[in-house]
């Protein structure tokens, strides 16, 4: 599901994001990494939907090789996967089922199955009763569901999450836990970027370390 | 394809909407260079219009010197006849431009009293084929008549097609200097409110890029916008040209200001409105020009970053 080789990324201010990162996920795996603040977890994430390129080394994810010379279709490999982040990135104008319905509708659906899908993922992240409600009435729970939900609705095999608890709660963070562990059950593959090392020990999930742009250990 | 159809167009205008005033302004902007665009294209086409017109009715007047008898005369007017681009030769006698004279004269004819018959020269009116009613036409015919010593002045206007030619080629020159100039503005300004709406929607354009939304439906609504704003600015400059020309200028600025003598002599000259083709074009140029505007923003700010 996602390979990367050698990869380092240096920005251009001369700062070592990554070091000589080589790992492999296979698909359907719950996968969190970790590390401190700086260690190179979202420049690691960026990598993989395509926000950043790496200065050497080989990405693959869905089969894409999206380091290989030429490659443009960012939009078509990102459609192959839902992203999550720690601010949730909705649109603080619209109610609970337009952000959702936004995913679908950007990338061509009729409207009929926007209405069924926006429901059905709505069920499966318990809003259906917040369908009509802004976004802004919601708590930070809440809206990370939301942005989980919208992430989801397109069914994607890969998810992408940056510190999705990061701004929630413990029940907050149960909530979204659960969630997310079921999905993993229905067969997505997760990788879930956190430095909150008390929420790893509580899933029984394998454990990619970073630190300083290198990867150190990996544990399950 | 036909639900993102919809969504793009949706969002053209909804991008229009939530950033009115910056819309209006470079609507506005657009109105006013092409209603200064358009009113060069009206007095250039004025202009060539009216010199067409003027070379339907033109004519050489070949002028004799006295006393050149009448058997030479039919003789010249046959060698004339034959010249390349000459339709018709009509001599004129001088009893005939004398009786001209008085006729034009009318009522005031008695200035002519004690004048002699003879003092007015004969001469022959030459006629040219229309596709010889041109400037160069014009030159050559007289140089071939310069060589009959029996001429003593010839007569075409001239300086006045000259002047009016030189006129009408600057005219010409200054619309399309000037429309370079407005061209650029024009891009500068709807690049510029473009980049406005684009900030004010970044987020929303950042989230359809994570969402995979292809680059045309991130970009197509602003093309739109762009195209939209070229239209309406230069549609209203259109209108408010044939205003200015039908109120303004035709009925109340030529008619009351001028004196009675111009008056007639221009009522005569019709001063016409830009014709459908030229408007069409103007129009489409005006869109052409949005359109790049919002392409050079979108190029500019809208592209994945990879």
């Amino acid at each position: 599901m996602i390979q990367l080789t050698h990869v380092s990324k240096i920005y251009p201010s001369q700062i070592t994001a990554l070091s000589d990162v080589t790992l492999e996920i296979s698909a359907g795996e719950f996968a969190f990494l970790t590390g401190p603040s700086g260690s190179g977890k979202t420049t690691l994430l960026r990598l993989l939907y395509c926000a950043e390129r790496p200065t050497s080394g080989e990405v693959i994810v869905n089969g894409i090789h999206v380091t290989k010379k030429g490659f443009r279709m960012v939009y078509q490999l990102r459609r192959t996967m839902g992203i999550v982040f720690q601010d949730f990135k909705l649109l603080q104008d619209r109610t609970v089922g337009q952000n959702i319905a936004f995913a679908l509708e950007v990338t061509g659906h009729a409207p009929k199955e926007i209405k069924k899908k926006v429901s059905e993922i709505l069920n499966r992240v318990g809003l259906q009763a917040r369908e009509e409600d802004s976004v802004l009435s919601l708590s930070a729970g809440e809206q990370q569901r939301v942005a989980i939900a919208r992430a989801l609705v397109n069914d994607p095999p890969l998810l992408l999450a940056d510190e999705p608890t990061g701004n929630l709660d413990d029940t907050m963070t149960a909530e979204v836990m659960q969630i997310l562990t079921d999905l993993h059950h229905r067969g997505t593959t997760i990788v879930f970027a956190t430095h909150d090392t008390d929420l790893i020990l509580r899933y029984p999930y394998r454990v990619i370390h970073l630190r300083r742009g290198r990867r150190v250990e990996s544990s399950a | 394809m036909f639900f993102l159809l919809r969504y793009v167009m949706r969002r053209a205008f909804q991008n229009m909407k939530g950033n009115l005033l910056p819309n209006l302004t470079t609507i506005a902007i657009i109105g006013i260079s092409m209603l200064i665009f358009s009113s060069f294209s009206l007095i250039a086409f004025n202009l060539t219009s009216f010199l067409k017109a003027w070379e339907e009715k033109i004519e050489v007047m070949a002028y004799l010197k006295k006393g050149v008898v009448l058997s030479d005369v039919e003789g010249l007017r046959r060698k004339i006849r034959q010249f390349e681009g000459v339709e018709a030769v009509k001599y004129v006698s001088s009893d005939d431009a004398m009786d001209f004279m008085e006729r034009k004269l009318g009522r005031q004819k008695n200035l002519l009293e004690g004048i002699p018959p003879g003092i007015l020269p004969s001469s022959f009116e030459i006629r040219l084929k229309k596709d010889f009613r041109n400037t160069n036409s014009l030159k050559r015919i007289v140089t071939q008549l310069n060589q009959f010593p029996q001429i003593e002045e010839i007569q075409y206007g001239q300086e006045w097609v000259e002047t009016f030619l030189t006129l009408t080629h600057l005219f010409r020159i200054s619309q399309w200097v000037l429309g370079g100039l407005l061209l650029m503005g024009i891009i500068f300004i709807t690049f510029n409110t473009l980049q406005l709406t684009i900030s004010s929607r970044k987020e929303e354009i950042e989230i359809m890029q994570i969402l995979g939304a292809s680059p045309s439906v991130i970009q197509v609504p602003f093309y739109i916008e762009g195209l939209i704003q070229g239209l309406v600015g230069t549609s209203l400059a259109i209108l408010c040209l044939f205003y200015l020309h039908y109120e303004v200028l035709l009925y109340k600025v030529f008619f009351l200001y001028i004196t009675p003598s111009i008056k007639d002599w221009a009522s005569g000259i019709p001063i016409l409105f830009l014709p459908p083709d030229k408007i069409t074009l103007i129009i489409l140029g005006g869109m052409v020009l949005g359109f790049f505007g919002s392409f050079a923003a979108s190029m500019r700010f809208l592209k994945y970053r990879v």
